[in-house]
C-alpha cells in the first residue's frame, strides 16, 4: 500500500480539561474520498483543523505529503467583493503590477468549468443565496490544486444537485490523485460517494470501515451511541383548509403566480434547488417581505410586511440562517427562548420581562428537546449547531402555532438533532399544526411531507400527493421540467 | 459579539500601557511624571473641592456618556450627544429665562425642556435612519454642527429681545438654579440625578420587555426583525432616549454649573462621552465608573499643568489613545469569536 498523503497518530486536543479529540489515528490516501462522521461536538471539525495546521495539537504527530486545502464550514470570504475576486484572492495574476482582471475572469470560469459549480464571476458575494457562496469557498479552495482536499460539511448548504455535482468533482480529483478527506452528517453522502469511512464520538474513533460494507443504521449507532430517536406515526387526520396563499409573487420576480394551501394537521414538502423562490415564499409567509397576491388564514386576508402580526395570528417561521436570522448569538440560552414571544401575555408581567417564565420555558425546552447545554445561562454560541436548531425548533413550537414554516430545519445539524427535529415535526403536525417544509433533501421530504409542491424558476411546476412520491419525477421538475 | 468582555488582566494592561505612554508624553513635555501624576491626583482627589469638583466634571459626562451607550445597545452609532446637549441646554436656558413661576417649578421645566429638546434632536437622526436608512454616524455628526451654528445664532441674534448677549441667555435666578449639595461647591443635584438615570437605565435594558426588544436590535438585527421588532421604529425610540439623556444632561450643566446657557456650553463633552461609555463597556454602572475616571482626568488635568506644567493635551492624548486601544481590542475579539 502507498504512502498515505495524510497520516496523523495518536492525536490529541484539550481544552482546559475536555478532551476534544482523544487519541485519533487516521489516514487518507491519495485517490481515496475518505469520509470522517460524527455528531455535532464529536471533534471533527477540531481534527480538520489539526490536520490542515490552523490548530495545534496538544500531543500526536501529523505527516503530510504535498499542500493541504480546507473548505471550511463557515467560510470567511470578502463579502463585499465580487465571486471572481475571492476566488483569485492571495493568488491574483498580475500584468506588471497592475490585477489582470480579465485573467482572473478567465480562470474562474473555467474553474468553475472544469469542476461543474457554475456560479456568476461578477456577483457580490453577500447578495448571493448561502449555497451558492459555499460553492465560491469550494472553488477558492481547489483554484490552489491541493494535494490532500479536506470538505467541513461542504454539503450542508447545497442542494441535492450541486451536492450531486461536487461529488461528481470530488470523485474526479481523486482520479487525478487527490487525497479527499470529507466531514459530513450526512450518512447517505458517506455511503453513496465515499471509499472509507471513520466515525467519531466524544473525540475518540468508534467505528472505521469500507463504506461499500456498512450501513445507514451502523454507522448512526457508532455516532451517537445508541438507538436514534423513534418518528412517532402519521396519524390520519381529515385535512381543512388553514392558509391559503393565491397568487403569489415577489416584485424581484424571484416567487411567481404561486398558489397552494396548507391544512391543519398536515406537512407541506417543498421541493427544489435551492435559489428557486423557496426564501422568497418563507420571506412572504413570515411577513418579511410585500407580496402581489392574496394570503389567508382561514377567512382572514394577511397584510403583507408584518413579521409582528403573524407571530400573533400563530404563524412561526424557523428561519435558514439560525445564527443571523434566528438567535442573537451573545445571549444566553434563556434569553434567545423568548424571542419572537417577547410581548405575549406569558411572558411578561406587565411591562417587564418575566424572568421566572422565561427559565421555566427555557428548562422544558432543554429537556423536551435534550438539548445538550451546561446549562441555561450559557451563551448560546457556545453551543453546537444541533443544539442551537433544537432552541430554534423548541420556540418556534412552543405556544401550539397556527402555522409553522421551516426552512430547511435539518441543514448542518447532525444525525441525532435531525431525528430529534423530525420527530417533533411529526409530533405537532400530529397534533394540529400545518407545516410549510422547505428541504433540499428528498429523503427528508419523503419522510415528513404529506404533500410535495416542487418549485422551480419561481413557480410551482409540480404538485403530488404522498402516495404518488417518485424520486426519479421530482427530481426532473427540480431540474426544470413542467408538468 | 457587539460587547466583548474583555479580560480583567487584558484591561489592566491596557490601563497600564496607557499609564506609561503618558508617562513617555510627560517626559517629552520636559516633566517628571511622578511630579505629574502627583499634581494630577492632588487636583482631582486632594481635598473636598478638588473632589467636589472632579465629580462636576464626572456628572457632566455621565449624561451624554449613558446617552451614547443607550443608542449602542440598539446598534446605533450616536456621535451627535454633543449637538443634543447643546439643543438641551439651549432649550433649557430659554425656559429658565422666560418661564415664570416659582424656582422649584422654573427647574423642573428647564429640565424638562433640556431632555425635550435633546429628544427632539436626536430624534431627527432617529427619523432619517429609519425612513432613509442612511448611516446615524453622518447624520449625527452634522447634526451636531448645525445645532452648535443654531444655538450661536440664536443667542446672539433673535434672543437678543429676552436680553441675550454676547452668546449667551441671560443669567438665571439664584432661586432657579440646581440645589447645591455641599455648600460652596458646583456640585448640585445633577449628580445623583445622572446616578438615578443610570440606575434607571440598567433597569430598562436587563428588565423590561422594551429593553430586551431595543437589545436584540443591536445584538442581531436580523433575527430581531423576524421576532417581529419593528425596527425604523426602534431607531426612532433610541434616538429620541438617546438625545433626552443627553439634553438633560445639558440642562443640567446650565442649570447647575453656568447658571445660563453659553454657546461654548460644552468642551466636547458629547465626544468624551463616547470614549466614556466605550471603557464603561456599554454597562450603566461601569459607565459610572468610567465617567468618575475621566472625571479625575479632567479636573486633574488642569491642576497638572498648573502645578507641574503639564501640557493638559497630555491627558487629552491618554484619552485618545484609550478609544484607539478600545477599538483595537473589540475588532480582535471580533475575529477571534
Amino acid at each position: 500500500m502507498t504512502r498515505p498523503a495524510l497520516e496523523l497518530r495518536g492525536i490529541v486536543k484539550t481544552y482546559d480539561t475536555t478532551r476534544a479529540v482523544d487519541d485519533v489515528d487516521l489516514e487518507v490516501v491519495a485517490g481515496e474520498i475518505h469520509a470522517l462522521c460524527g455528531e455535532n461536538g464529536a471533534g471533527k471539525s477540531t481534527l480538520a483543523q489539526i490536520a490542515t495546521g490552523t490548530l495545534a495539537a496538544t500531543a500526536g504527530e501529523i505527516a503530510c505529503t504535498g499542500t493541504i486545502g480546507l473548505v471550511r464550514q463557515h467560510f470567511e470570504l470578502a463579502g463585499r467583493l465580487r465571486v471572481w475576486e475571492n476566488i483569485v484572492l492571495g493568488r491574483e495574476p498580475q500584468r506588471g503590477i497592475r490585477l489582470d482582471a480579465r485573467a482572473a475572469r478567465t480562470r474562474v470560469r473555467d474553474l468553475a468549468t472544469r469542476t461543474g459549480l457554475h456560479v456568476d464571476p461578477d456577483a457580490v458575494v453577500e447578495t448571493l443565496a448561502i449555497g451558492i457562496v459555499q460553492r465560491v469557498e469550494i472553488l477558492r479552495v481547489l483554484g490552489s490544486e491541493p494535494s490532500v482536499l479536506v470538505l467541513d460539511e461542504p454539503t450542508a448548504a447545497l442542494s441535492p444537485g450541486e451536492a450531486e455535482t461536487l461529488f461528481a468533482t470530488l470523485r474526479a480529483l481523486a482520479r487525478t490523485g487527490t487525497a479527499i478527506l470529507i466531514i459530513t452528517h450526512n450518512l447517505a453522502d458517506v455511503l453513496a460517494h465515499a471509499d472509507r469511512v471513520t466515525v467519531l464520538r466524544a473525540g475518540r474513533v468508534t467505528l472505521r470501515a469500507l463504506a461499500a460494507q456498512t450501513t445507514t443504521d451502523v454507522l448512526a449507532r457508532a455516532m451517537v451511541g445508541g438507538e436514534l430517536p423513534a418518528l412517532p406515526a402519521r396519524e390520519r387526520a381529515a385535512v381543512r383548509e388553514r392558509l391559503v396563499a393565491h397568487a403569489i409573487g415577489t416584485t424581484d420576480g424571484g416567487l411567481r403566480d404561486a398558489t397552494f394551501a396548507i391544512g391543519a394537521s398536515e406537512i407541506v414538502g417543498v421541493a427544489g434547488i435551492e435559489g428557486n423562490g423557496q426564501a422568497q415564499l418563507v420571506d412572504v409567509l413570515a411577513g418579511m417581505r410585500a407580496h402581489t397576491g392574496t394570503l389567508a388564514l382561514g377567512s382572514d386576508v394577511l397584510v403583507p410586511g408584518n413579521p409582528h402580526a403573524r407571530i400573533a395570528r400563530g404563524i412561526r417561521t424557523i428561519a435558514g440562517d439560525r445564527q443571523r436570522e434566528g438567535l442573537v448569538l451573545a445571549w444566553s440560552v434563556a434569553e434567545n427562548v423568548v424571542l419572537g414571544d417577547q410581548s405575549r401575555a406569558e411572558m411578561r408581567r406587565g411591562v417587564l420581562v418575566d424572568r421566572g417564565a422565561r427559565e421555566r420555558r427555557a428548562r422544558a425546552i432543554v429537556a423536551d428537546f435534550d438539548v445538550r447545554t451546561p446549562s441555561i445561562a450559557t451563551p448560546i454560541a457556545a453551543l453546537s449547531g444541533g443544539n442551537q436548531q433544537k432552541i430554534v425548533v423548541g420556540r418556534a413550537l412552543g405556544f401550539a402555532p397556527q402555522i409553522l414554516v421551516a426552512y430547511a430545519p435539518t441543514r448542518g445539524i447532525d444525525v441525532g438533532a435531525a431525528a430529534l427535529v423530525h420527530a417533533r415535526l411529526l409530533e405537532a403536525r400530529n397534533a394540529g399544526v400545518g407545516i410549510l417544509l422547505v428541504s433540499f433533501e428528498l429523503d427528508e421530504l419523503f419522510t415528513l411531507a404529506d404533500r410535495l409542491v416542487v418549485l422551480c424558476g419561481g413557480t410551482i411546476v409540480h404538485a403530488c400527493a404522498r402516495a404518488d412520491f417518485d424520486k426519479t419525477r421530482i427530481g426532473t421538475f427540480m431540474a426544470g421540467a413542467s408538468s | 459579539m457587539r460587547r466583548p468582555r474583555g479580560g480583567a488582566r487584558t484591561n489592566a494592561i491596557a490601563a497600564l500601557v496607557l499609564v506609561a505612554i503618558a508617562c513617555i508624553a510627560m517626559l517629552v513635555a520636559g516633566t517628571n511624571p511622578i511630579a505629574g501624576f502627583a499634581a494630577l491626583a492632588r487636583g482631582s482627589l486632594g481635598g473636598p473641592h478638588q473632589l467636589a469638583e472632579t465629580l462636576v466634571q464626572a456628572t457632566s459626562l455621565l449624561f451624554p456618556a449613558l446617552a451614547v451607550a443607550f443608542a449602542f445597545r440598539a446598534g446605533f452609532f450616536n456621535i451627535g450627544a454633543e449637538g443634543q446637549l447643546v439643543m438641551g441646554g439651549l432649550a433649557a436656558g430659554l425656559v429658565g429665562a422666560i418661564v415664570p413661576g416659582p424656582g422649584p417649578v422654573a427647574i423642573v421645566a428647564m429640565l424638562a425642556a433640556g431632555a425635550l429638546g435633546g429628544a427632539a434632536w436626536g430624534t431627527i437622526a432617529g427619523g432619517l435612519r429609519a425612513r432613509f436608512g442612511g448611516s446615524e454616524v453622518v447624520a449625527t455628526l452634522m447634526l451636531n454642527v448645525i445645532a452648535a451654528l443654531l444655538a450661536n445664532f440664536l443667542v446672539v441674534g433673535p434672543l437678543r429681545a429676552i436680553g441675550a448677549e454676547s452668546g449667551e441667555t441671560p443669567s438665571l435666578a439664584l432661586d432657579r438654579t440646581l440645589p447645591v449639595l455641599f455648600a460652596g461647591t458646583r456640585l448640585t443635584i445633577a449628580f445623583p440625578l445622572a446616578l438615578l438615570i443610570a440606575a434607571a437605565l440598567w433597569f430598562f435594558l436587563a428588565r423590561t420587555v422594551a429593553g430586551y426588544t431595543l437589545r436584540a436590535v443591536g445584538d442581531a438585527p436580523l433575527a430581531a426583525a423576524r421576532a417581529g421588532i419593528d425596527l425604523p421604529r426602534m431607531a426612532v425610540f433610541a434616538f429620541a432616549i438617546s438625545g433626552a439623556i443627553a439634553g438633560l444632561g445639558g440642562a443640567t450643566i446650565v442649570a447647575g454649573v453656568l447658571h445660563r446657557f453659553n454657546v461654548a456650553l460644552s468642551p466636547g463633552y458629547g465626544f468624551i462621552a463616547i470614549a466614556v461609555a466605550l471603557v464603561g463597556n456599554l454597562d450603566p454602572p461601569y459607565i459610572v465608573l468610567a465617567a468618575l475616571g475621566f472625571g479625575i482626568l479632567q479636573n486633574g488635568s488642569l491642576a497638572m499643568q498648573s502645578l507641574a506644567h503639564v501640557p493638559k493635551d497630555a491627558v487629552t492624548i491618554v484619552e485618545g489613545l484609550a478609544i484607539v486601544a478600545l477599538a483595537a481590542r473589540r475588532s480582535i475579539a471580533r475575529r477571534t469569536a
